[in-house]
C-alpha cells in the first residue's frame, strides 16, 4: 500500500470517526434515542514480555506496549429489510501492523425474506468474511477467549487476507426444534497487498505486487438445542503477482484452499472448543527462481474455558501447527536451505485468566509456553537466524467497552 | 437432633424462598405487540437474536438491564437457562459483526418500563416486586407457555 493511498484512507476514516463520536455523544444524552441506531465501541491496551523472540514489538527481555486496539461500531436499520453496519478500527501490533486507523468493514445487509424464524439476505460492501468461530469479531477483545487468538488458525501476521473484503455474501438463518442453522455463500476480492502477506506466501518481501483476485467462501453453522455448535468453513482464495521492472520473479499466481472444522460444547460455566484445518497453498508460474509447489499445512487447537465465578474465567489451550505436513520437524527445510527447522512448526501451551471487573472493564493475564516459530511475526524478528526454537511470553491486557 | 432438624428446615426454607424470588420475572411487551403468550423456546430465540420479528412481521426491539443487575441475572438463568456472560458473548458476536442489532441496555427497571411503553415492537422483563403499582400501566405482561 502506498503512503498517499494510506493517508487518504486515514483522513477519510478519521472524519467518519469524529462524526460518529459526535453522533454517539448525542444518542447517549437522549435516553429515548431511536432504537434503529446503535453505536458501540471498545479500547484495549496490551503489555507483552517474552524470552528469546519478539512478538508485537520489542518484547524480548523487555516490555512492549505496542499492541493497541480501539474500535467504534455503528448499526443503522433504515428499513426493516435493510441493515447498515460498519466499524472503524485503530490497531497497532508491533512491526506487523503499523497501519493505525482503518475502515474495518462497511456493509449493507438486504434481508429480502424474513419471518419469525427464518431470514434470507445478502450483505454487500466491504464485508466481514465468515471463517471459524472468532474471525468476524476478532478485533473485539471481549469476544476472544484469550488475549491472542490461536495464531496459526487466525493468522495475525497475515490477517488482512481473512478480515473483510469488497464483495457479496448471501446468508440464510433459520431456527426450529433442531436448533439454529446459519449458512453463507460469498465472493470477495481479498487483500494480499502487504509485506506480511508477501512474506508468508512468497517466502520474502518481493519488489512486485501481490493482487488478490478472488476469494470464494462458504460456511455452515449448526447450534443444537444441547448447546453444541458445529461449523464448517471453506475458503478458496487466489492472487496474481505483478512483477516490478527489475524482478527475478515472473507473473505467477498463488492459491489457498482451506476447510476449517469447528466444534464447541457449552455447559453452564464450562466451554470446550476445538478447531482443525489443513490449508493447502499452491503457487505456479513464478519461474525458476521460485519453483512451482504445493504445501499442505495442518493446525488444530483444543481449548477449555471455565467461568468459575461470575466475574472470573480461566482458559487453557494447546495449539499445534505444522506448516508442511511432509516436513513436520523442519529438518528437510534446514538441510536444503540452512534455515532454522523450527520455522515449520509450533506447539503452544496457553493459560489465561480473565476478570470482568465491571460489565465494561475487563482485565486479563496470559502466559504462553512455546516450542517453534512458525507463526512468529517476521517483521518483529528481522534476523531469522537469531530466532530461537523455545520461547515464553506473558501478556497483560486492560479493555474498556461502551 | 432437634437442633439439626431445625437448622435443616431453616436452610431448606431459605433455599425455597431464594428459588421463588428468582422465578418472579415478568415478561413485558409494548401494548401494540399482537401476542398474549410466548413459548420458552421463542423467548430464548428472541433474546439470542435469532428471532427478529413478531408473527405478522413487526420488528422486535429487545430491551435489557445491565449484566450485573439482579433482575437480569434472575431472568437469564430462570427464563432462558443461560448465564449473563453467555448471553453477552452471543450479543457481541452478532452485533459487532453487523449481523444483528444488539439489545438496548437501560439502567434500571423504571427506565425499562418507560422504554417498552414508548417503543413499538419492544420486549423486556421486570422483577415482579419492582413495580406493583404501575405494572399494567401502558405495558402488556405476557405469559410463558
Amino acid at each position: 500500500m502506498t503512503a498517499s493511498r494510506q493517508s487518504r484512507w486515514s483522513s477519510l476514516v478519521l472524519a467518519g470517526l469524529l462524526g460518529a463520536s459526535a453522533a454517539a455523544a448525542d444518542s447517549l444524552g437522549d435516553s429515548f434515542a431511536d432504537p434503529r441506531y446503535r453505536i458501540q465501541g471498545f479500547a484495549a491496551q496490551t503489555l507483552i514480555s517474552s524470552t528469546n523472540n519478539n512478538f508485537f514489538g520489542e518484547s524480548r527481555d523487555a516490555v512492549s506496549t505496542d499492541f493497541t486496539e480501539i474500535g467504534l461500531q455503528g448499526f443503522w436499520l433504515p428499513l426493516d429489510a435493510l441493515q447498515l453496519s460498519g466499524q472503524i478500527l485503530y490497531r497497532q501490533a508491533g512491526e506487523s501492523d503499523q497501519e493505525g486507523l482503518r475502515l474495518d468493514y462497511a456493509q449493507a445487509d438486504w434481508r429480502f425474506y424474513q419471518n419469525d424464524s427464518t431470514q434470507l439476505g445478502v450483505r454487500l460492501g466491504k464485508v466481514k468474511i465468515p471463517y471459524g468461530l472468532y474471525n468476524e469479531t476478532r478485533d473485539v477483545p471481549f469476544t476472544r477467549p484469550s488475549i491472542l487468538l490461536p495464531q496459526a488458525i487466525y493468522l495475525d501476521h497475515s490477517r488482512s487476507v481473512l478480515i473483510a473484503a469488497p464483495g457479496a455474501i448471501f446468508h440464510a438463518s433459520t431456527v426450529n426444534a433442531y436448533g439454529g442453522l446459519d449458512a453463507t455463500l460469498g465472493w470477495a476480492r481479498p487483500d494480499f497487498d502487504s509485506e506480511a502477506v508477501e512474506g508468508v506466501f512468497l517466502g520474502a518481501i518481493r519488489p512486485g505486487k501481490l493482487n488478490g483476485t478472488s476469494a470464494f467462501s462458504t460456511s455452515l453453522r449448526w447450534d443444537t438445542p444441547t448447546d453444541t455448535t458445529f461449523m464448517l468453513t471453506y475458503i478458496d482464495a487466489k492472487a496474481d503477482y505483478e512483477p516490478a521492472s527489475a524482478d527475478n520473479l515472473a507473473a505467477g499466481s498463488i492459491r489457498v484452499r482451506n476447510v476449517l472444522a469447528s466444534i464447541q460444547q457449552r455447559y453452564d460455566t464450562v466451554t470446550l472448543t476445538a478447531e482443525y484445518n489443513e490449508p493447502r497453498n499452491s503457487r505456479a508460474g513464478f519461474g525458476a527462481a521460485f519453483p512451482d509447489g504445493v504445501r499442505n499445512s495442518l493446525t488444530y487447537y483444543l481449548q477449555t474455558e471455565w467461568r468459575f465465578h461470575p466475574e472470573w474465567e480461566l482458559v487453557v489451550r494447546n495449539e499445534v501447527n505444522y506448516r508442511d505436513q511432509d516436513d513436520r520437524s523442519g529438518t528437510q527445510l534446514q538441510a536444503a536451505t540452512g534455515l532454522p527447522a523450527h520455522l515449520l512448526y509450533t506447539d503452544d501451551w496457553v493459560i489465561g485468566l480473565r476478570w470482568d471487573v465491571t460489565p465494561s472493564l475487563m482485565l486479563r493475564a496470559e502466559y504462553h509456553h512455546v516450542n517453534g516459530t512458525s507463526w512468529l511475526p517476521g517483521q518483529d524478528n528481522p534476523d531469522i537466524f537469531a530466532t530461537e526454537q523455545r520461547w515464553n511470553m506473558g501478556l497483560l491486557q486492560a479493555a474498556y467497552r461502551f | 437432633m432437634t437442633l439439626v432438624r431445625r437448622a435443616f428446615y431453616l436452610v431448606f426454607g431459605l433455599a425455597l424462598l431464594a428459588g421463588s424470588a428468582l422465578v418472579m420475572a415478568d415478561i413485558i411487551v409494548n401494548p401494540g405487540v399482537n401476542v398474549r403468550s410466548l413459548s420458552a423456546a421463542s423467548l430464548r430465540n428472541i433474546y439470542t437474536l435469532r428471532q427478529t420479528s413478531w408473527p405478522g412481521g413487526q420488528a422486535i426491539v429487545v430491551f435489557v438491564l445491565p449484566d450485573d443487575h439482579p433482575a437480569h441475572e434472575a431472568f437469564t438463568k430462570e427464563k432462558l437457562g443461560l448465564y449473563p456472560y453467555r448471553l453477552r458473548q452471543i450479543w457481541d458476536r452478532l452485533s459487532y459483526s453487523g449481523m444483528a442489532r444488539a439489545p438496548i441496555e437501560v439502567k434500571d427497571e423504571k427506565e425499562l418500563r418507560a422504554r417498552v411503553r414508548a417503543t413499538p415492537g419492544a420486549i423486556g422483563y421486570l422483577n415482579q416486586n419492582a413495580g406493583k403499582d404501575t405494572r399494567h400501566d401502558g405495558i402488556k405482561t405476557i405469559t410463558l407457555e
